[in-house]
């Protein structure tokens, strides 16, 4: 009778679902898979040699995984309606706190834990304060932004972290769970931070999609009286998020560190927005109650292929700017009004 | 009604307009200690050298961009460890997030009056507005690195020389490759002069150097002075360029990241790079020889130099070299090429 | 009850054939109706019968595409709203169109302001002003409050003062009564008979059928964008207007009331919580449907709110089948087996963006979860409900939002079925809600009672309690002041216990 959740672009909006609408939505979704499709073409066309090639593609993924694991916490915050402004600045300091861990001597699983458990915490920070303390997400974790960033720069002193001895093997061919194999390494062809990026996007979609966790979260963004009046554990769910965002902040630490060789104090800079974007224009409602992982994906794709394409084309900063901004547009305008946040 | 609103709104901005007059002629942001204030009230005549001769400290002000990379950051070190050699020397530190957070900074600690300043603009245009208000206002300022973009804005200048550095890295690059072969510069933080003349210093200087044109500079992308950039810039420029011969880079830093982009890529075998600088794993690697081959640097030492430049003015002396004794309106510090074959030389100047 | 009809002059607004057609909709199909000056008329019809397209055709918002509007003998032209208004057409609508931040002087000349040269004259807009609150016996409005500043009520009487201002000689009320209580409600018909004692003509809109007795002077009933008959008397019988309404007999609106058996399902204890609710205890018995009666701002919703757990109370206690709850968590209660349907079911009950299904199986998405959500399960178990309601559509895919106000409490009632709950409290359940969904929904009630079910109905329609209670509560400043079996309950000792003897005739309080 109807589509229900059987349509693939339907099923994977949180949210939407009536009959009528699914020519909307699908709408929105095509879109950004049409604009994917272009900025490719266009690049095959401008440089068919670099451009359309297996090598070329793992590059981009591979560059995408970082703010693509980003994006997709993000999603969550942002379907409660809420907004994290720290994960770049966070990424820094959890990658040094690995860094110094295993600064002169350590292992790969200390680094990994120590990244990933420091960036948690300060996740878990900002959660206590949004949801216990009742500060407005964008507050607190703007005051993150700039405290990360300070403990990035503080814990070695503003220098970076080698981590290269934590590679064995040589360069072409890191030892398998070394640092670098993870930044490098390849399983099948497929670099390893992709396999990554991909599954945590999977998982995504299955806890946005088919939990009641994921329920809960879209109904707190889309309105948090009638939530919790149906009984959703709001203020649980909310803590949940941010500190979920801090976990995965981590994970993506982890893969910059593995790819870039060291623990750098700077880096991880406006990843936020990076991030933010990606969401935005995968169809996330920023008001909350309106999530897509297939969106957010397509949008971090997005994102990645016109970073390539200009930079592969040498076009000039304010030139790369422009288009930038004028693709993004582009892509929002395609999208159904509603969609326009 | 409404009179009576538009009274109580005068009256509240009488008040802040009184409040705000009274904080700015407050004291002590906490930075130095009592004894300064006593030193700082006897320094306000234009024109001549300040006041520390009369036994009190002389309070010197440093003002930097944010220390987010590891040149700077070695700026700021040599500048507190230059300052703490003297025990007549008060000293403080400021760093700001941005031209404008720069610009407000050093506002604010022109009502201190200190004997003098020190500057780092983040950028010497939009900065030089508030370092001209400081000399009118009898603070001599010393200005460090970026240049301000009027005379009148220092009393003294000490810089190294971006456009220096583009020309020596140009020869370096033009001699190795014998003025044949394909370039990539991966430039620093887009739209500030340090980036722009290093740029135009490698570009004019390759003209010069190889007129044939057989050094062709295929990609030219901003890294933004930051490892991470350096990394997915480089990808991508080695993803699109078969064939790479040299990569200048304008910075050691950021150099890391495309050093391990090209590392990742299996190529170091096929180019060599340069950087900017002297951080200590670039002249590591320039010792080890391989892929970083040289690095052009102007010392970060250069700090220590402007606070004791600093303390000369405040003191009304000079170097003593000098007859008569004075300090120098402007003090260019040479740009170094640094290669395998001197790198020995340098490693102490080496920041880390 | 109107003022001076006078049957052989020129009908102030005469609608002739009206017909209005949208892509795919057609919504008039040919209307036929008449006002006289000094008339109440009373227009009356199901949700999407053609009524609010009726009065946007003749204030100008929107354009017949056939058919002619006279207005005192004249032909209107059509699609402009600036012409019905200056041919004397108002509307005062549900969602009063007024400005928070607005005195009321200014409201009411807003866009034709009093001049001197090119400068606001502010004392004559003062005075006159006061001159027209008078004519509605409000003169104790102050010209320079601020709209916020007034209740509900006060800012309607501003509405109407604004109509007024620009001498009108037909006001069109949409359902005014909907933000009122009873005592302001007869205050509104104060003004009304005011208003028609001028001579105004008035085109009345309500679900109501008591208030058209009250009011009304004649009664025109739309169906399906049709006139289903026209110019009745206001004292023609209920089941009359319904059958007409509903195109087909209907036994009556209210089924019989639920008995109530032994057991007691809920028990209140001192339940307080300053200042709204002041120590209520009461008891609920499976099969019973409690209704709580009252005026606005008694505590009727807070209380509710109380019991539920989405407030902390100061003091008392709340048991279900003799366990304590837990106070102040509303998951707690939902999983001892309440439910609970807000009063603004648009912004609290439900997700307008999200389907039928899930608006349905939040409460208990337990259910359906093995590890990962069945949502096929789900889907089914949502339609069952909805289809046990007759909810129409009963796509369970649809957008809840699309659906119409009376469908919509339905699937929030679903969402309570769905788990099977024991208690459900339910806030103004048909407000907004058409009449043949009304009696639907207290059959469904009924029903649900008799199965077993203790129902705690907040109401504000005194007739609907009488109807459909077994017992009802009267509710005042925060106390329960009054029982009765719903079988010996006139309305007129409820309204009674409602007001409180010593509360004087003027609302117009500042909202504290």
């Amino acid at each position: 009778m109807t589509a229900g959740e059987s349509g693939a672009p339907a099923a994977a909006i949180e949210g939407a679902g009536a009959q009528r609408r699914l020519g909307g939505f699908a709408l929105q979704e095509y879109a950004l898979v049409i604009v994917v499709v272009l900025l490719f073409v266009a690049g095959a066309i401008l440089k068919p040699d670099s451009f359309p090639t297996w090598d070329n593609v793992r590059n981009m993924l591979t560059q995408a995984s970082v703010v693509g694991v980003l994006a997709m916490g993000m999603t969550f915050v942002i379907a409660t309606s809420g907004i994290d402004l720290s994960v770049g600045s966070v990424l820094a300091a959890a990658g040094m706190f690995g860094g110094i861990l295993v600064d002169p001597e350590g292992s790969t699983l200390l680094f990994i834990v120590g990244a990933v458990g420091f960036a948690t915490l300060l996740g878990t920070v900002n959660a206590t304060a949004i949801s216990y303390g009742r500060v407005v997400p964008f507050i607190a974790t703007l005051a993150m932004f700039s405290i990360a960033r300070g403990i990035a720069l503080l814990l070695n002193d503003k220098l970076p972290v080698s981590l290269l001895d934590l590679n064995g093997g040589s360069f072409g061919d890191p030892a398998a769970f070394s640092l670098l194999w993870f930044g490098t390494g390849r399983i099948l062809g497929i670099p390893i931070s992709v396999y990554v990026f991909l599954g945590i996007t999977i998982g995504a979609w299955i806890l946005l999609n088919r939990t009641r966790y994921g329920r809960f979260v879209v109904a707190v963004g889309g309105n948090r009286q009638a939530a919790k009046i149906a009984g959703v554990p709001v203020r649980r769910t909310i803590f949940s998020v941010y500190m979920l965002m801090g976990v995965l902040v981590g994970v993506a630490a982890v893969l910059l560190c593995a790819r870039l060789g060291s623990a750098s104090p700077v880096s991880g800079n406006l990843y936020e927005l990076d991030a933010i974007g990606a969401v935005v224009i995968g169809g996330t409602s920023l008001a909350g109650g309106r999530a897509s992982i297939v969106g957010t994906f397509l949008g971090v794709l997005t994102f990645a292929l016109i970073f390539s394409l200009m930079t592969q084309l040498d076009l000039s900063t304010e030139v790369q700017q422009v288009t930038k901004g004028a693709i993004v547009l582009g892509a929002v305008l395609l999208q159904r009004p509603e969609a326009r946040l | 009604m409404s009179l009576r609103r538009l009274l109580i709104a005068v009256a509240a901005a009488a008040l802040l307009a009184l409040g705000a007059a009274a904080c700015s002629d407050d004291d002590d942001e906490g930075g130095g200690d009592g004894g300064a204030n006593a030193a700082e009230t006897t320094s306000q005549e234009s024109g001549s050298p300040a006041s520390g001769g009369d036994g009190g400290p002389v309070t010197i002000v440093a003002s930097v961009p944010p220390t987010d990379h590891g040149w700077l950051g070695a700026i700021s070190k040599n500048a507190e460890e230059a300052a703490e050699q003297f025990d007549d020397v008060d000293f403080r530190l400021l760093e700001a997030a941005d031209s404008d957070s720069q610009a407000q900074q050093i506002e604010q600690v022109i009502s201190d009056k200190p004997d003098a300043l020190v500057v780092l603009p983040q950028d010497g245009e939009a900065l030089t507005p508030v370092a001209q208000k400081a000399e009118n206002a009898g603070i001599p300022v010393i200005n460090v690195d970026r240049l301000f973009s009027a005379p009148d804005a220092a009393t003294a200048t000490i810089l190294g020389d971006n456009y220096q550095i583009g020309v020596s890295a140009a020869d370096y690059i033009g001699e190795e490759l014998g003025c044949q072969g394909k370039v990539v510069e991966i430039q620093g933080l887009a739209g500030i002069s340090v980036t722009e003349e290093r740029s135009k210093g490698f570009t004019d200087e390759l003209k010069k150097v190889c007129p044939d044109g057989g050094i062709e500079i295929v990609a030219k992308q901003p890294g933004d002075f930051n490892p991470d950039t350096g990394l997915k810039v480089m990808e991508n420029i080695l993803q699109a360029q078969d064939q790479i011969d040299a990569v200048y880079t304008h910075d050691d830093d950021m150099a890391q990241g495309v050093v391990q982009a090209i590392r990742n890529a299996g190529r170091e075998d096929e180019m060599f790079l340069t950087g900017v600088g002297g951080s200590q794993d670039a002249m590591a690697q320039i010792k080890e020889g391989g892929l970083y081959r040289a690095t052009f640097l102007y010392n970060p030492s250069m700090a220590a130099s402007a606070v004791n430049m600093a303390r000369l003015v405040a003191l009304g002396e000079g170097f003593s070299e000098l007859v008569p004794p004075e300090v120098p309106r402007q003090v260019i510090v040479p740009a170094a090429t640094v290669t395998q074959e001197n790198v020995e030389d340098y490693e102490e100047y080496a920041f880390n | 009850m109107g003022g001076s009809v006078d049957s052989a002059t020129t009908p102030v607004l005469e609608v002739r054939g009206l017909v209005k057609e949208f892509p795919g909709v057609k919504a008039l199909v040919g209307v036929d109706f008449d006002v006289r000056a000094g008339e109440v008329h009373c227009l009356l019809g199901p949700n999407g019968a053609g009524k609010s397209t009726l009065i946007k055709c003749v204030s100008g918002v929107v354009e017949p595409t056939g058919g002619e509007i006279y207005l005192g003998g004249e032909l209107l032209p059509v699609g402009d709203p600036a012409a019905s208004l200056e041919r004397g057409v108002a509307t005062i609508y549900q969602e009063l169109d007024l400005v928070d931040d607005l005195t009321v002087a200014q409201s009411v000349f807003l866009a034709h302001e009093p001049r001197r040269g090119p400068l606001l004259d502010l004392d004559r807009m003062s005075k006159e002003t006061t001159a027209l609150l008078a004519r509605l016996g409000h003169a104790g409005i102050p010209p320079r409050a601020k709209i916020s500043s007034l209740r509900p009520a006060a800012q309607q009487v501003v509405s109407i003062a604004r109509a007024l201002s620009r001498d009108v000689r037909l006001l069109i009320m949409d359902e005014p009564s909907a933000i009122l209580d009873e005592g302001e409600i007869e205050t509104l018909f104060n003004v009304v008979r005011r208003l028609t004692a001028d001579g105004v003509a008035v085109i009345y809109i309500t679900h109501r059928l008591d208030e058209i007795r009250r009011i009304g002077d004649r009664v025109t009933v739309l169906t399906d964008g049709r006139t289903a008959a026209t110019g009745l008397a206001a004292s023609t019988p209920t089941n009359e207007l319904v059958e007409l309404m509903v195109g087909r007999a209907v036994e009556q609106l209210y089924p019989e009331r639920p008995v109530g058996r032994g057991e007691v399902v809920l028990e209140v204890r001192r339940l307080r919580r300053l200042p709204e609710v002041r120590s209520v205890s009461l008891e609920l018995r499976a099969g019973e449907v409690v209704g709580l009666g009252g005026l606005v701002g008694a505590g009727r919703t807070e209380l509710l709110r109380l019991i539920y757990g989405l407030d902390e109370a100061d003091e008392g206690e709340v048991y279900v089948d003799g366990t304590q709850l837990p106070p102040n968590r509303p998951d707690r209660a939902i999983a001892a087996g309440l439910g609970f349907a807000p009063e603004d079911r648009k912004s609290q009950g439900l997700l307008l963006d999200w389907s039928l299904t899930k608006n349905v199986s939040l409460a208990d998405l337990g259910r359906f979860q093995r590890g990962l959500l069945n949502v096929r399960a789900e889907r089914t178990a949502a339609l069952e409900q909805l289809r046990a309601l007759k909810t129409v559509p009963d796509d369970p895919d649809r957008r809840v939002g699309d659906l119409s106000g009376g469908n919509q409490q339905k699937v929030v009632l679903a969402r309570w079925l769905l788990r099977h709950c024991r208690v459900l409290l339910l806030d103004e359940p048909t407000r907004g809600v058409d009449v043949p969904t009304k009696a639907e929904l207290y059959r469904v009630i009924t029903a649900l009672a008799e199965e077993g079910l203790a129902v705690l109905v907040v109401s504000s329609e005194l007739e609907e309690l009488i109807g459909v209670c077994t017992r009802i509560l009267v509710m005042r400043e925060g106390e329960l002041v009054f029982e009765i079996e719903g079988s010996k309950a006139t309305e007129h000792e409820l309204l009674r216990y409602a007001v409180a003897p010593t509360e004087s005739e003027d609302f117009i309080e500042e909202v504290g």
